[in-house]
């Protein structure tokens, strides 16, 4: 039989390792896409995975109902108009800026969000054009940004064991998180984090076209499908 | 009874020890990490800019492994750091002038007014970093009211930067500060980006802050500092710039023949557009009050370029001058006679003010924290990578979902 300071002492020791064990850390997420700026994660996300560079990853641009985005090609003075869903090839880790217009809902509104390409997918050989990134600008997400305000999406390729268990409809599932939370943390918990889309109401100045608003990033038009 | 003690402290350890360790008594969150500041992730590497050591250039070869097939640079170009779009890109800031609607928005052109450059609902893109002098006029029910406000364009910080490029600031005037401005109050309004924990809503948005608003003692400005980051300050009172007569850049000018010179004017309403010019800039100081990376440190100060005093350039004297300089700023005695080669060789000034000034600091301290401190995790040093493969058997056939009509 143990003598009853030792019994004490054990107790003590196992008290201990409990603390330590309920005190684990943490992981830990440098990049937040509200408080950075644009541009940044992405090229994080290129300079610590190289082998991402060069590729064109498809991004598929699509509106509540109809209406057309314009693309830029180096250029603010060429855009390239296209019809709602519109697709195109952007380079992993650069940033695009992207026109808005002619939607029938919204007469006369033209927004200007922002891409931020973090990561890419990999389709099968031959097959990229028919995996793209969908980017779904909803009616809720144009009422907040005529309200004067600003939203940040991340899209994410869901982790099959986390994925949402239920059948996805026409519409990609979107989840509202509050202000306060790190959505490439929220993000990556979900899945593998592809893209950040900035809306806001902020357009491009007439008196001056050659600010620095535009994006000068590479970019390859997909042919009308 | 000295049992008794022991148990009941083992107790205690078990119950509430792992709530507070000890630890937690200097830290308030222990198991949570905090990043450096944005600006200082804008900096891979020392997370400081350069030219340094280890400072990652934007647009420089970045070193990793080789590139495969799929990886490769189109036209086997070098991989090179993309730059962000963001941050140190963004120079101006978009004001949107929501109201009163129909009111027209004018701005200082150095020694004169742009008139009706704007009419609200409005917007014009702001170069940061300055001050603007605006002028409303035409203001709906407010007959015959001129107002001249300052308005103060922040430079962009790393977290106001994603804001600033995809949204208008909204700048409204409403009733209630013109009447503030018209019972000879000063209107302060201050627009700022909320950190998240002062955010209520759930989507990001600007706030304002009004000085008439707030309860006396509360500055505006720091108020709003404290809550988030200042974009701009507006502020208003009645002050006349434009009264006829007075001295100064912006007073009336007459001819020889009593007839008003303009000597700069422009008019929006006849296609007459002009960008406003800073009445203060912020710019010598760099971006967001911080001396910028590549600094010369000269007498022409932080950001400046160097000042070298050359004979005739700039407002440096003529050689030959008949007065020379001193060093307390008092023209010095003449080279006389006039009209002859400078001749005078030395100066002798002796200061004979009675002064009691402390001596100069010799070693000063700064301390500089920031809290919460920066925690960030130990790096990686074991990786186990798990595959885990589907069996089949011989009858089973496996159809990818894409292949699948």
């Amino acid at each position: 039989m143990l003598p009853k300071q030792t019994l004490s002492a054990m107790i003590a020791i196992i008290g201990v390792l409990f603390c330590s064990w309920a005190g684990a850390e943490d992981r830990h997420f440098l990049m937040n896409a509200q408080t950075m700026p644009t541009g940044e994660a992405a090229r994080w996300s290129l300079m610590t995975n190289p082998q991402k560079y060069g590729y064109f990853q498809p991004v598929e641009i699509s509106l509540p109902s109809a209406g057309h985005v314009s693309f830029y090609q180096g250029s603010p003075q060429s855009p390239v108009l296209t019809q709602a869903p519109s697709q195109a090839g952007m380079m992993v880790g650069h940033t695009y800026r992207v026109r808005i217009s002619g939607m029938p809902e919204y007469p006369g509104v033209e927004l200007y969000p922002t891409i931020e390409l973090l990561d890419r997918l990999h389709p099968p050989e031959g097959e990229a054009e028919n995996f793209p990134i969908p980017i779904e600008l909803t009616r809720e997400e144009i009422q907040i940004v005529l309200q004067e305000r600003m939203v940040t999406k991340v899209v994410y390729l869901e982790q099959p064991e986390f994925a949402v268990p239920f059948e996805q409809g026409a519409q990609i599932h979107v989840e509202d998180l509050p202000v306060k939370t790190n959505l490439i943390q929220a993000a990556d918990e979900r899945g593998r984090p592809m893209a950040i889309v900035r809306i806001g109401g902020r357009i491009p100045d007439p008196m001056s076209p050659n600010d620095e608003f535009y994006s000068r990033s590479p970019i390859k038009i997909s042919p009308a499908r | 009874m000295r049992l008794y003690f022991l148990a009941l402290g083992t107790l205690l350890i078990v119950c509430v020890g792992c709530a507070h360790d000890g630890q937690q008594l200097l830290e308030t969150n222990k198991n949570r990490y905090y990043a450096p500041p944005a600006a200082a992730l804008q900096h891979p590497g020392p997370m400081v800019g350069g030219p340094g050591p280890g400072v990652m250039q934007v647009g420089h070869q970045v070193p990793g492994p080789p590139m495969g097939a799929m990886g490769a640079a189109p036209g086997g170009a070098p991989f090179v750091c993309p730059p962000g779009t963001g941050g140190a890109v963004v120079t101006t800031s978009q004001v949107r002038f929501l109201g009163p609607e129909g009111m027209h928005v004018g701005w200082q052109i150095g020694g004169g007014f742009a008139e009706n450059q704007l009419m609200a609902p409005g917007r014009y893109n702001f170069r940061q970093a300055a001050t603007y002098r605006l002028k409303f006029s035409n203001i709906p029910g407010r007959e015959g009211l001129v107002v001249y406000p300052s308005l103060h364009i922040y430079p962009t910080h790393p977290t106001t930067a994603a804001y600033l490029e995809h949204n208008a600031l909204p700048l409204r005037v409403n009733d209630e500060d013109l009447d503030q401005v018209e019972t000879n109050n000063f209107v302060t309004k201050v627009i700022y980006l909320p950190d998240a924990k002062y955010q209520e809503l759930a989507i990001a948005g600007v706030e304002e802050l009004v000085s008439t608003r707030l309860a006396p003692g509360l500055d505006p400005v720091t108020e709003a500092d404290r809550r988030g980051t200042i974009m701009a300050v507006l502020r208003m009172g009645n002050m006349d710039l434009e009264m006829p007569g007075q001295p100064g850049q912006l007073g009336e000018v007459r001819g020889a023949n009593g007839e008003i010179v303009q000597t700069q004017y422009a008019d929006g309403e006849k296609g007459q557009h002009i960008a406003p010019v800073p009445v203060g800039s912020h710019e010598g100081i760099g971006r967001g009050g911080v001396p910028s990376d590549m600094m010369v440190g000269t007498s022409g100060g932080p950001g400046q370029p160097a000042y070298d005093p050359i004979s005739g350039v700039n407002g440096v004297p003529q050689y030959g001058m008949p007065y020379v300089g001193t060093p307390i700023g008092l023209p010095g005695p003449p080279h006389i006679p006039l009209g002859r080669p400078a001749g005078l060789q030395s100066i002798t000034l002796r200061n004979t003010t009675d002064y009691q000034v402390s001596g100069p600091v010799e070693d000063m301290l700064i301390d500089v924290r920031h809290e919460p401190g920066i925690r960030m995790p130990e790096p990686v040093k074991y990786i186990q990578y798990t595959e885990k493969h589907p069996g089949y058997q011989a009858s089973d056939l496996s159809v990818p979902a894409w292949a699948q009509q």
